[in-house]
């Protein structure tokens, strides 16, 4: 809890450190009149967006007895006020907004409830344990194990998770150097308490109709978070899965998007994600591949 | 009230009648475009081709600087002009040709059209529109980048 006032303090600091020097910037520029120096006006962006793409990807689930998310549409809603936005599924609200970087208020939900939504029961003769291995049927009053020829199959299946909805500040940095992200949310829901920081970096190379853009990303999870999602509950233990408890830990991923223009508003897209995930989830007994992995081809529309 | 079931009632014979009236429907739909204007099946007298049709630009760009490869045939040998809805006057005239060709560069900012027409103005016997896409933005949040599992693009 300490931490996350920590948190929230550098960044209520930061935002009104800003404000002074905003105003100044503002006065400057409204002052001097420099027409052969004008920056060139642009035309106004709409205040909505709205795409969608049709195509063909695939979410990786690595939770155990669960399908993976198969992705045929991604739509793109969003809408963009002076201060206040809603992007896909995020509400924000713009606190800072200079030449270097612009911070942000945003309400979202998690997304490790997704991976919980396509689960599946199967009837084993054994039970799982951390690291993937497996182990003779569990009996979780008694601790002991029990003997295959004792015990019919019994069921092994995920168990449930709530979303939960995260309240935190996001820092955008952009120059000639490509994009950053830095990020920072907590549960205010009360679904796991947890915690979430963020940092992403990535560099759109753009030649004609074509754009590249890698990206690269590491993510800390609190322990509160993990375990909520990645643990297995003392009442969740059964005859199949060990008890376990999720730690905190760091996470990577890799990722690559490429668009292709073919007019104003149609482009061919394509992406590509790799996510490592941190060790301790990797070793729950709820996860099957220590990895993510996620790739969309098709034809996006923006209206 | 009843719900009557024989074969011979009108109700029934309506319902029967009603696949014939969508397949009727759909296909004169599919072949009114033909019956309506048999002019669109063939060619048009006169076709202007122009290269690229789309110019990017990107973040921190201001222009589009644009070499446009230009190019009309016509069934028919006339006097056309090549004009613009940027400028008043004719970027060129060809007298009594069936085809033209040039090359034309360009600094532009925002979608325009070409078309071809006789040289008093008037008609537009050919046109094409050129496309300004903008991507990217100075409005970071336009540019952020959602964590979630069903985004993935």
């Amino acid at each position: 809890m300490k931490i996350q006032l920590k948190i929230a303090a550098f960044w209520a600091v930061a935002a009104l450190a800003q404000v002074p020097a905003q105003a100044q910037e503002a006065t400057a520029s409204g002052s001097s009149q420099q027409p052969d120096n004008a920056p060139v006006v642009l035309p106004e962006e709409k205040r909505w967006r709205i795409g969608a793409a049709l195509g063909y990807g695939l979410r990786s689930n690595p939770l155990i007895q669960s399908d993976d998310i198969p992705i045929a549409i991604d739509l793109d809603l969003a809408w963009f006020g002076d201060r206040w936005f809603f992007d896909n599924g995020d509400l924000g609200v713009e606190l800072i907004d200079n030449s270097a970087f612009t911070t942000n208020l945003v309400a979202r939900l998690n997304s490790d409830r997704a991976f919980f939504s396509k689960t599946n029961t199967k009837y084993v003769t054994f039970s799982v344990m951390p690291g993937g291995m497996t182990g003779a049927l569990f009996n979780p009053v008694t601790g002991e194990p029990v003997p295959t020829e004792d015990a019919p199959p019994q069921p092994l299946k995920p168990p449930e998770r709530d979303y939960a909805i995260e309240l935190g500040f996001e820092t955008l940095f952009s120059g000639e150097w490509g994009q950053a992200t830095l990020r920072a949310f907590h549960d205010v829901s009360g679904t796991h308490h947890g915690y979430e920081i963020s940092a992403d970096y990535s560099y759109r190379i753009a030649r004609g109709r074509f754009s590249l853009s890698p990206l690269l990303g590491v993510s800390w999870k609190s322990a509160e978070l993990s375990d909520y999602y990645w643990g297995v509950h003392p009442e969740e233990a059964s005859f199949t899965l060990r008890q376990y408890d999720a730690k905190a830990g760091l996470g990577w991923e890799v990722g690559v998007s490429a668009n292709y223009y073919l007019t104003k508003s149609m482009r061919l897209a394509l992406s590509a994600n790799y996510e490592e995930l941190q060790h301790s989830v990797a070793m729950s007994p709820l996860v099957e591949d220590d990895h993510v992995t996620g790739y969309f081809a098709g034809l996006a529309w923006q209206f | 009230m009843s719900l009557d079931t024989s074969p011979a009632s009108p109700g029934s014979s309506d319902m029967l009648k009603l696949p014939r009236l969508i397949g009727l429907v759909a296909a004169l739909l599919l072949v009114s475009p033909a019956l309506v204007s048999p002019a669109r099946a063939a060619d048009p007298p006169v076709k202007l081709i122009i290269k690229p049709l789309l110019c990017v630009i990107d973040k921190g760009a201001t222009d589009c600087v644009v070499t446009f490869d230009i190019r009309w045939k016509s069934a028919q040998p006339g006097e056309y002009c090549l004009n613009d809805s940027v400028q008043a006057t004719p970027l060129r005239c060809w007298p009594s040709a069936l085809n033209g060709d040039m090359k034309h560069e360009r600094t532009f900012s925002e979608d325009f059209r070409f078309w071809l027409g006789a040289p008093a103005g008037g008609e537009r016997v050919s046109e094409v529109k050129i496309e300004v896409l903008r991507v990217g933005s100075d409005d970071r949040r336009r540019e952020r980048r959602s964590r979630h599992v069903w985004d993935v693009l």
